[in-house]
């Protein structure tokens, strides 16, 4: 079983799957089963991002916003390299975070799963991990930083231990701090939905593949990572999101020295610059749609669900 | 399960991964949790000036930590509400998408876009339409707006880890015993996905419970907790910020024992009444 | 309570002054230092005002304090500047007085969010520090008119409220409150003294490399930049405050190089990572507030604010009532204004380090020791305490920089928002990102 399905083209697929004049059974159940989240999202996002859209085309000035249908925001946002730079920062992030945290929530997930015996035991052990995302994310990324710093515990330890003889600078106010830091705030993310995957994977099929000479690595390679690839393409779908749309982690982090799409974006809200700030929410959600559409390419969690 | 008891090399490989990475979690939650009993003169990092417990009692005095307390009402009431909401809506919405139906891709991307949405674009964007509409922004209108426009595409896209691979035949079998449509769902699919929904529950709770970049611009004139202490960071702080940090510890720890009693109840319930998930 | 730390212990009236503002606060209120209007309680104790601002100002205890002198109800919500900013004018009604930094003022003129103020509806105005009133210190001289000045800021054109006129007129844009003079703070323990540091050059000197730090806010962190350029003898600025797009170019230039050669250790945006900064020692020079500088001290650690040649960067909020408001409930904005300057508020942030308008309602809120102290800059006669009854300093130290008017007395440059924000917005993002 391979994850890679070229095939399985998460745009095409649905277009293939639903052409207007066929209906499918229990349609209607499913349209009321779906109505009240689609009435809260249109409400509360859909509204407002319409908004949000109508202010990008708007023309301003320092003192005023005025309502217009100008593409300048637009044009400013690509002449400028700092919008590359911006996202070369994020994807940056983003990829190294959710490659760590891949490793991390898998393993971890495969651990809770098929070594923990009991279910109590298991959801306990889940929750353990799950209490620190209960503490404030501020207070968390703070405690971050008597840790990390130039005098910081883990510096004096490693003086202490004499593996280094001059504190280590790079450990905070740095990307690696970031890095660090979302890992801590975001790797449940994917715990969470891996977990809820593998937790569904039929253990008799794993002991069908040892007793039909599998080796351990082979089992996990061949049954239980398919098999949990719709979390892992949830997981992914949520750590990607939350490092894109991330400002405040960056710039505590990384002391105000690195950036990302959203801190920019909220130095401009800050200036009350809302018109080209909506132009870079809008393309974001479009770059990073694209981004979630690829890894539906994938995994195309809905016909999973839907089989 | 596995007959044998022996465990594998593997095993203890994996429970040594897992228990450094439980240290990574707490290890820098130990020094908030030990700076929070710092003497009443000392400040946010070490050392510790003096053994106390007088960040606890400015907490629940009140001095010196601005409006903690409401804040902190306003939410876990939030919170408990977007995680009710966010559970009942997503669970639907999930049993929805085990059909196929026609405009199932736009409720998706819809929930997906709502994730990726700059949070504090949506505050602002509810607030300008809020205005457009002439009705006032409170936390528990627009704010509980903004947090469900983050909290729902949560709990649809875990829902659709939890209800993938879910073995029909459960429900197919009910149906063939005469169980009505809402027997099915009340005494098959729900306690089956119950520990989902619990997951969802939690996720939804304390994602809302920590929202910062949607709340700002949307909660009105009433901080949540997270903007309180966000513009406490902003002038002179104490270590109560620690100290709410090690109480929020230990109320998640009360929460999740009794959540586990809980489910543990509904386990022996369920072995009771002869029904096995696995 | 620890209110008791701010009462006075030798002179008999003041105490009695104050227990009666303690206990009933009816005295303040009706007949106190401007002689207020009688709004009768009867009508105003439904009233609810949302005071919103910087924590810095909006403090619980000051608000519950006015709930109590004044019987209708203050709720003071802490919010950060940018949600303040954005939420007067996106959502008006949640704010009712509004806490304004100075900086904000020009975003929000002429957008009909805040309500100009009638000079006679502020009792105070006569026994405001001159700065406010005429653009002059006390002994007459003019203020610096770099940036944003007060003169410059605190009046209408009219009462349309659109222009700021730059003289007195009859509209107040707010009420001023709070103001201080800002500049760099060192730890004189790892620099080799605090007379090594005695110029806004010495920001960039190349051997603090990797230990200084800005504040991550555009406006400010560029005029800090431009002090320390212009005592370095690089450019003279025409204006530090109102730079042209081809002086903030050479500016941040000089900062990206700045930048990629790690001179900057870190840029804060919250008060307490500038304390952290300091106090842990990844910094050793860096612009921060005085508050910031003394809560370093409380901890033990040597932390000097240094009185630059060059003189201070200067800041100072107000109150607005917003425009919604109309009716008691404006009176009450009124009253609760005029009890903000009336002493109680002084006091209590006199003991953060910051002056009030109003230094003499503010001075019998505090005890001599206190006020020679904070305002005259004398070494203090007993230990000092914050306004929660901490030890602040010891007995015998003297307030850095010294009396109030050696240090607002000496300000190079006001805080501001440039014409060229937009521009200056674009380079920030620029300087951060590279």
């Amino acid at each position: 079983m391979a994850i890679v399905n070229p095939a399985a083209d998460a745009f095409a697929a649905s277009d293939r799957a639903e052409p207007e004049a066929v209906e499918y059974p229990g349609e209607r159940a499913s349209w009321l089963q779906v109505a009240p989240l689609v009435v809260v999202l249109l409400l509360f996002f859909g509204l407002p991002m319409l908004v949000v859209l109508a202010v990008s085309f708007f023309d301003f000035s320092r003192t005023e916003i005025i309502p217009a249908f100008i593409f300048d925001n637009y044009i400013d946002l690509f002449r400028s390299e700092v919008t590359l730079r911006l996202y070369a920062s994020s994807l940056k992030f983003a990829a190294i975070v959710w490659a760590v945290t891949l490793v991390l929530g898998f393993n971890i997930a495969y651990f809770l799963v098929f070594h923990v015996r009991g279910l109590l035991f298991q959801i306990g052990l889940f929750l353990l991990c799950t209490v620190p995302f209960l503490t404030s994310n501020i207070i968390r990324m703070i405690s971050w930083i008597p840790f990390l710093g130039r005098n910081g515990i883990f510096n004096q330890a490693l003086q202490g231990a004499g593996i280094t003889s001059q504190p280590l600078e790079f450990l905070l106010f740095s990307d690696f701090a970031v890095i660090v830091a979302y890992v801590h705030l975001f790797t449940l993310f994917m715990v969470v939905p891996i977990f809820n995957s593998m937790a569904r994977i039929d253990k008799s099929l794993l002991e069908a593949a040892r007793d039909a000479g599998a080796g351990r690595f082979r089992v996990v390679a061949e049954v239980v990572w398919p098999l949990s690839r719709t979390g892992i393409a949830l997981g992914s779908i949520f750590v990607v999101t939350l490092v894109m749309g991330d400002s405040f982690v960056v710039r505590t982090m990384s002391g105000g020295q690195s950036a990302s799409v959203v801190s920019a974006l909220q130095n401009e809200v800050a200036a009350l610059q809302y018109p080209p700030a909506a132009a870079s929410a809008v393309i974001m959600v479009i770059i990073v749609t694209l981004m979630v559409a690829g890894i539906l390419r994938v995994v195309d969690v809905r016909k999973e669900l839907a089989g | 399960m596995h007959g044998d008891d022996t465990r594998p090399w593997t095993f203890y490989a994996f429970a040594a991964f897992f228990t450094l990475f439980v240290l990574f979690l707490y290890g820098p939650m130990i020094v908030i949790y030990i700076l929070s009993f710092q003497g009443p003169n000392g400040g946010m990092t070490f050392p510790l000036n003096g053994v106390s417990l007088h960040w606890f009692s400015a907490l629940v005095s009140q001095t010196r930590v601005g409006d903690i307390a409401g804040s902190f009402v306003r939410s876990i009431g939030l919170a408990a509400i977007v995680a009710v909401i966010t559970v009942v809506l997503s669970v639907l919405a999930g049993l929805a998408f085990r059909r196929r139906f026609r405009g199932s891709a736009f409720a998706f991307y819809l929930a997906i876009a709502s994730l990726i949405m700059p949070g504090l674009f949506v505050g602002l964007g509810i607030a300008l339409t809020f205005r457009l509409l002439g009705l006032p922004t409170e936390w528990f209108t627009t704010g509980l707006g903004a947090q469900l426009t983050w909290t729902l595409p949560f709990g649809l896209l875990i829902m659709f880890a939890v209800l993938g691979r879910f073995n029909r035949s459960y429900e197919e079998a009910a149906t063939d015993l005469g169980a009505t449509n809402w027997q099915k769902v009340r005494e098959v699919t729900l306690p089956i996905l119950l520990p989902g929904i619990i997951g969802v529950a939690l996720f939804g709770f304390t994602l809302s419970y920590d929202e910062i970049a949607r709340t700002a611009l949307a909660a009105g004139a009433r901080n949540t907790l997270p903007l309180e202490i966000w513009a406490m960071t902003t002038n002179v702080t104490s270590p109560t910020l620690y100290a709410v940090g090690a109480v929020t510890t230990i109320v998640s720890f009360i929460v999740i024992i009794v959540a586990l009693g809980s489910i543990a109840i509904v386990q022996r319930r369920r072995a009771a009444a002869g029904m096995r998930t696995e | 309570m620890t209110r008791s730390s701010s009462e006075p212990k030798n002179k008999f009236s003041r105490r009695t002054l104050l227990k009666g503002a303690a206990a009933g606060g009816a005295v303040v209120a009706t007949q106190g230092v401007g002689g207020f209007p009688t709004v009768w309680a009867q009508n105003t104790k439904d009233v609810t005002l949302v005071h919103a601002g910087g924590s810095y100002a909006a403090i619980k205890e000051i608000g519950d304090q006015a709930t109590k002198d004044l019987g209708f109800k203050i709720v003071m919500q802490a919010i950060t500047d940018d949600v303040q900013l954005n939420r007067s004018l996106t959502q008006p009604q949640t704010i009712d007085i509004n806490n304004i930094d100075s900086t904000k003022l020009p975003y929000l003129l002429g957008k009909g969010a805040i309500a100009p103020i009638p000079v006679a509806k502020y009792k105070l105005w006569s026994e405001t520090v001159p700065l406010f009133t005429k653009g002059a210190y006390p002994n007459g001289t003019m203020a610096s008119t770099q940036g944003l000045a007060p003169i410059e800021a605190m009046f209408y054109a009219d009462k349309d409220a659109k222009k700021l006129a730059g003289k007195p007129t009859e509209f107040l844009t707010m009420i001023p409150t709070i103001y201080n003079a800002d500049t760099l703070g060192i730890r004189p323990d790892l620099v080799g003294g605090r007379d090594k540091i005695t110029s806004w050059k010495d920001l960039l000197d190349p051997k603090f490399k990797g230990k200084t730090a800005l504040v991550d806010y555009a406006p400010v962190g560029v005029m800090d930049v431009a002090m320390a350029l212009e005592s370095r003898g690089d450019f003279k600025y025409a204006d530090k405050g109102n730079m042209t797009k081809d002086e903030i170019d050479k500016t941040i230039k000089i900062m990206i190089d700045l930048k990629k050669g790690g001179h900057f250790r870190s840029f804060w945006s919250t008060f307490d990572q500038s304390v952290n900064l300091m106090a842990s020692g990844e910094v050793v020079v860096q612009s921060m507030w005085s508050p910031a500088v003394t809560a370093v001290r409380s901890r033990g650690i040597d932390c000097y604010y240094v009185p630059l040649k060059e003189g201070y960067r200067g800041w100072f909020v107000g109150l607005a009532p917003m425009a919604h408001l109309s009716g008691l409930k404006l009176d009450c904005a009124y009253e609760y204004m005029n009890w903000f300057n009336s002493g109680w508020q002084g006091g209590f942030i006199a003991k953060q380090g910051y002056y009030s308008a109003v230094p003499a309602t503010a001075k019998k809120f505090l005890t001599p020791e206190e006020w020679d102290y904070w305002y005259d800059g004398k070494p203090a006669a007993v230990d000092i305490k914050d306004p929660y009854g901490t030890l602040m300093e010891k007995k015998g130290s003297t307030r850095d920089g010294g009396a109030i008017w050696d240090r607002m007395g000496n300000i190079a440059c006001w805080n501001t928002v440039m014409d060229e924000d937009r521009y200056l917005t674009r380079r920030w993002n620029e300087f951060v990102s590279s």
